[in-house]
């Protein structure tokens, strides 16, 4: 395994990259009960590392099987009930949404070629794929558990906190747009398209008032992603990627916006 | 007519919106009184809890920062959260013995009108209250700013003269139109003409527009449909018209008012003292001066209820306009009207 992981070292590098970028704002979020170990990552890694090799042998009883007998010798539904069973689960969910994702997308990669009855050499690229984003979450959470050892990262909270601010907002938007992902890749659609609507009404909404004053037709183009591109593509069932590029497109314009803002506020008068 | 007229004035000053209040004569007489300015207030010390609900494009926390930075020995607490959900929370905090906030600064006063009425607002002195314009005068609690409910229109597709005046007319116009039944602002505005038509009669108004009406998630989408033509007309708070007309000045978006009526309803930010002594009194005088009140209008453009301060740039005299007389606090129940609203199939 330690040599996949130096052959994806180049991928590795720009995950922990991202992540290194998200971490100063990684709001708290959850699907269901977290344990507090997502406050103590570093004295957890050794289990989080045993559970990541556990997943990844289970993941490999189930392709093997298939390979050695058929498609009805396997219960493909257990590759999600693994990944739920593991802490690491919670891990890379509270600190990487974008990797937690692409597991999920992962695991219904396998899930489905099993399903679909592929050729086993579908089967094993799909495995790869997945094992290839576990390992990049592990080196993820190790990058975190750094900054949490040296009290850079917030604590996880259960409850989301409000923005103060115009761009912070904007910020939890992004973030809420990165929990669309990882809900559609667990196949929980209409979760996805309820975040879509709650990040609507009580982020981006709160932010277009003053947008729309910097450019009307960002504000237009936006209220459209949020009403109308982005819930349709999930309604329609478009693949995992097509939908990333949606969201990829809406944090664009995010940014775009957040440097809109972050220019005038320098215009804006003083209360006093 | 009396809104041809103050159209005519809104096309001449290129944007616009207006103000509230029942009765507009005493409003423009006040006019000429001077509001206080902060520096006329004193200093704020020790410790203060606030709740406060979400605001207007986070510019209540820069007035909130600019108190903080005047008073260095305030100690100020904020705690955040949907408006209703906070006023729920200070109920029962109050049921439970528990006294969380001292303050509490609410985005509608439906949700002060909960608080007031489980009599858990102190008065407010009277030398307070007075600043405030004649008919945003209560004992309990003080408006901040306000907001108007408007029909901004696209001048391509429609023309005012095809617009009723009587909001209760306007599902029999051949007008295609925009709402946002889940904004609390709408909501608010059944909730008005409940109050001021009835259920039967608001019940019938709500099925006849939903033969006509197409949804959408805000009211800045509504004023955006209406601006490219996507249906004539909609209903929605003034300020979205502005912004978007202050961002994309030949936005093809005018705006309409219906007459005493649920359709140019004025509903208002306010603030409550929850707990005794000069400090949350005090407080709440910050927000009620000459700067505040004049930084809401400019930066949100929202209608500043202060004797004496002036209006948004671009707004003509609310002398036109005629808002229902209502006590703003009866919006408060919601619930009857959201169980209507899904009766009907709206929600």
């Amino acid at each position: 395994m330690k040599h996949f992981f130096d052959s994806n070292r180049g991928v590795f590098s720009a995950a922990i990259l991202a992540l290194a970028a998200l971490l100063a704002t990684a709001p708290a979020m959850a699907n269901g009960p977290i344990g507090e170990h997502v406050n103590h990552l570093q004295s957890h890694l050794g289990d989080y590392t045993k559970d990541v090799e556990w997943f990844i042998g289970k993941v490999d009883a189930i392709v093997t099987t298939y390979d050695s007998k058929n498609s009805k010798a396997v219960k493909t539904d257990e590759l999600i009930d693994h990944w739920e069973e593991v802490d690491f689960h919670a891990a890379i969910e509270t600190n990487f949404v974008p990797l937690y994702a692409k597991i999920w997308q992962g695991i219904y990669g396998v899930k489905q070629s099993i399903d679909d009855k592929q050729p086993i050499a579908e089967v094993r690229k799909q495995q790869v794929t997945l094992e290839q984003a576990l390992w990049q979450s592990l080196g993820a959470i190790k990058l975190a558990a750094q900054f949490q050892e040296r009290g850079l990262l917030d604590a996880i909270k259960t409850t989301s906190s409000t923005p103060t601010t115009l761009t912070g907002a904007l910020d939890e938007v992004k973030h809420e747009l990165d929990r669309v992902m990882a809900k559609y890749a667990e196949k929980l659609a209409d979760e996805a398209i309820k975040i879509v609507h709650d990040t609507y009404l009580n982020l981006f909404e709160g932010v277009e008032g003053a947008l729309i004053e910097q450019d009307a037709d960002l504000v237009v183009a936006l209220e459209k992603d949020f009403n109308v591109t982005l819930p349709k593509a999930i309604e329609d069932g478009k693949s995992t990627e097509q939908v990333e590029q949606v969201v990829n497109d809406m944090k664009a314009k995010l940014n775009h916006a957040k440097d809109l803002l972050q220019a005038a506020k320098k215009e804006k008068k003083d209360v006093f | 007519m009396q809104r041809r007229r103050f159209i005519q004035a809104l096309a001449t000053a290129g944007a616009f919106a207006s103000l509230p209040l029942a009765s507009l004569q005493s409003l423009a007489a006040e006019a000429v009184s001077q509001a206080v300015s902060v520096n006329d207030l004193p200093a704020l010390e020790g410790k203060l809890t606030l709740y406060l609900g979400r605001g207007e494009g986070g510019l209540y926390e820069n007035v909130l920062q600019a108190i903080r930075d005047r008073n260095p020995k305030l100690n100020l607490s904020v705690r955040r959260g949907p408006t209703a959900a906070l006023a729920n929370t200070l109920i029962a905090e109050a049921k439970a013995g528990v006294q969380g906030a001292d303050v509490f600064w609410a985005v509608d006063s439906g949700a002060i009108g909960l608080v007031t009425d489980a009599g858990l607002a102190q008065p407010l002195p009277k030398d307070l209250t007075g600043q405030l314009k004649s008919d945003f005068q209560y004992p309990s609690w003080s408006p901040v700013t306000g907001r108007i409910r408007t029909l901004p229109y696209n001048p391509d597709n429609v023309s005012l003269k095809q617009i009723p005046s009587d909001i209760m007319e306007l599902p029999d116009s051949d007008l295609a139109i925009g709402w946002a039944p889940a904004y609390a602002s709408f909501q608010s505005f059944i909730t008005a003409m409940r109050l001021l038509e009835g259920e039967k009669a608001t019940v019938d108004w709500l099925r006849r527009m939903k033969q006509r009406a197409k949804s959408y998630a805000g009211e800045l989408g509504v004023v955006m449909a209406v601006e490219r033509g996507e249906v004539d007309l909609g209903l929605a708070n003034h300020y979205y018209t502005l912004r978007l007309k202050s961002g994309k000045p030949d936005a093809r978006v005018e705006l309409a008012f219906t007459k005493a009526d649920a359709g140019c309803l004025v509903n208002a930010s306010g603030v409550l003292a929850l707990s005794e002594g000069e400090l949350p009194i005090n407080f709440i005088r910050y927000l009620l001066t000459r700067e505040v009140q004049s930084y809401l209008a400019s930066e949100a453009y929202e209608i500043p209820l202060v004797k004496g301060v002036e209006l948004p740039e671009g707004l003509p005299s609310f002398e036109h306009i005629s808002p229902p007389d209502m006590d703003l606090t009866r919006l408060a129940d919601l619930r009857p009207t959201l169980a209507l609203l899904r009766n009907v199939g709206i929600l």
